[in-house]
């Protein structure tokens, strides 16, 4: 599986939604709330070893910003 | 179901949001009525100030008291134990905390427990699993305000699942157990009864330990039984001269060693026991054997079994918690060792009397006769649960199950007992089923074993009976269904003078009896029909 897909599979399962593409944002989807999103970060963290930052997290807002900051962690 | 928590932390992690709403953080002046039961769920927040932080504590008390005046005292409350998540002990004052800890749940465990409808869960049960560095991450909890680490999430809600299977008193009643390499190490058909692993060091040790936590839970009313592929002969000399041998035929109420599958076997031990396989817990070493039955008794529940013999005792503690727990400590538990104690000396004073009678007479002994009401009604569920030996027809009820036949017009009694040395409470139970205008069927019919010895059976079904006569009811139908364990009530409608109208079998009696007159009640029992 590769990153893209993997965090698909991972906000499908924190925001609780089957339909979700790499264009979904804080702004577009509704369930992804305040909430959810430290769930999001603590299973990116689980998921792929890593440890966020807050600020970092805070900078989290869309998927292609989750993924770059996943890359850049990952390298 | 939907569930409303009073919270003063950020819980959401953990109870997710599906049928869930949330109070504001430590706010009481909301308690929405629309929901079908509650959670208390506070923790004890951070603050560095000691004596401020145990005065924020001692507020919960009350907060606490007003909510429960408020909601709806037929809606389920559950109340989580307070457990200091971070506690920072710099200072001697720093006991006031930890005091004031102590004094919330023993206010809760106290006061509070014994209203029917609050439950308690010991929070530290989840907690003591973990160090305090993983129970708090301070990175969540400053962006969020979630104190219990959310990471721990998954496990969290793996272990409140078995903690509300427990509250709605679905416990299991019976572990059917594996023998070789399962109640013992090795195999006995090869290793012979002094060289399987049992006793002496490890890992015989462990095995040593897991028969005795398994003897406890026999003790607290657990049905053990065997099925095992072996030659029952070797398996008896085992348990008649292996020294270390804790676990003996006498503490399994039912056993099956033999080379038949264990898929018929366990059905077989059901029908004799008289229990769902739904109440039946499997424990075996062998994968294949697990697996069949998961396949085979889908109702039948069936956990991993260890690998090592040294993962025992966190296994058995796992069984413990995801099955075998009652949540609600009724005022019943609580008199036991009171009544124990009276027990005791009842026997010495029995001595004394010429015969029974006159001792009995001496006991002025009152019997409460009270309908099912709200406040009786755990006891009465938990009675059908728990009671075995006196109990003629063992059938087990849930909370929901009698309420739903008191709804459906059932006539469901208790029966409380105190004599002068002490209040037994309530310590019996009969179910009558209307059948016809002027026919009732008595389908549940029980007693303690602490009352028993006392002729209070005859005297509490005897006045039922006549209280069912002044109201027109002229015919008693009633079985008697024999398990392992209610031999002793086998006779006891016979003795009571109802007619035995057909034997089945299984040895299930079916009883008639014509109200056509009042049955004489012995006359040193003061019985009151509430």
């Amino acid at each position: 599986m590769n990153l893209n897909d993997k965090v698909l599979a991972i906000m499908r399962e924190v925001f609780g939604i089957e339909e979700i593409s790499t264009d979904v944002s804080q702004k577009n989807c509704e369930r992804w709330d305040s909430l959810r999103h430290l769930t999001l970060a603590s299973e990116l963290e689980d998921a792929f070893d890593i440890e966020l930052e807050p600020e970092e997290i805070a900078e989290m807002t869309d998927f292609s910003r989750v993924v770059e900051k996943l890359n850049e962690k990952l390298s | 179901m939907t569930t409303f928590i009073f919270r003063n932390q950020t819980v959401e992690p953990f109870f997710g949001d599906e049928g869930v709403t949330y109070s504001g953080y430590g706010d009481i002046s909301l308690v929405p009525s629309d929901v079908d039961r509650y959670i208390w769920f506070y923790q004890v927040p951070v603050n560095a100030n000691a004596v401020q932080l145990a005065q924020e504590i001692l507020s919960y008390q009350d907060k606490l008291d007003l909510v429960l005046k408020s909601v709806d005292p037929h809606k389920p409350f559950i109340i989580f134990s307070l457990v200091n998540l971070f506690p920072l002990r710099l200072t001697g004052d720093a006991v006031t905390v930890d005091h004031a800890v102590m004094a919330f749940n023993r206010y809760v465990t106290e006061r509070v427990v014994g209203a029917t409808h609050v439950k308690w869960v010991d929070f530290g049960d989840f907690t003591s699993r973990y160090s305090d560095v993983n129970l708090v991450n301070w990175k969540f909890y400053l962006m969020s305000q979630t104190l219990l680490n959310p990471k721990l999430a998954h496990d969290f809600k793996s272990w409140w699942s078995g903690v509300e299977r427990g509250l709605a008193l679905q416990r299991k009643k019976c572990l059917v157990l594996d023998l070789d390499n399962t109640l013992w190490g090795g195999v006995l058909g090869e290793d012979g009864v002094d060289g399987i692993k049992l006793g002496g060091d490890y890992p015989g040790k462990a095995f040593s330990y897991w028969q005795q936590a398994l003897l406890q839970l026999a003790n607290n009313g657990v049905i053990l039984t065997v099925c095992s592929k072996n030659n029952e002969a070797d398996v008896q000399e085992a348990w008649d001269n292996n020294p270390f041998m804790v676990l003996k035929r006498e503490h399994f109420s039912a056993t099956r060693i033999n080379w038949q599958d264990k898929v018929s076997n366990i059905r077989d031990m059901a029908d004799e026991l008289n229990i769902g396989l739904d109440s039946m817990v499997f424990i075996d070493d062998n994968p294949a054997e697990r697996e069949l039955v998961k396949q085979m008794l889908p109702q039948v529940e069936v956990p991993d079994f260890p690998d090592k013999p040294h993962q025992l005792m966190p296994f058995f503690k796992g069984l413990v918690e995801r099955y075998f727990r009652i949540y609600a400590v009724t005022d019943e538990d609580r008199l036991k060792t009171q009544q124990y104690r009276a027990n005791a000396m009842r026997r010495s004073q029995q001595a004394r009397f010429a015969d029974l009678d006159s001792y009995l007479e001496s006991l002025s002994m009152q019997l409460d006769i009270i309908p099912a009401d709200e406040h009786n009604l755990p006891r009465i569920a938990q009675m059908t649960q728990k009671t075995n030996q006196f109990n003629l027809t063992t059938r087990r009820y849930s909370e929901a199950d009698v309420q739903q036949r008191i709804d459906e017009g059932w006539r469901i009694y208790c029966m409380s007992v105190k004599d002068r040395f002490g209040d037994n409470g309530i310590t019996g139970t009969v179910f009558l089923e209307p059948l016809d205008w002027d026919k009732m069927g008595i389908d549940s019919l029980l007693l303690s074993c602490r009352v028993l010895g006392k002729g209070l059976e005859d005297a509490f079904i005897a006045s039922i009976f006549n209280q069912l006569r002044l109201e027109g009811v002229r015919r008693i139908v009633a079985d008697y269904l024999p398990t392992a364990k209610n031999g002793q009530t086998a006779n006891f409608y016979d003795r009571l003078g109802m007619n035995c109208v057909s034997v089945d079998d299984d040895g299930a009696k079916h009883y008639e009896m014509d109200l056509d007159h009042a049955i004489e009640i012995k006359n040193y029992y003061n019985i009151n029909i509430l």
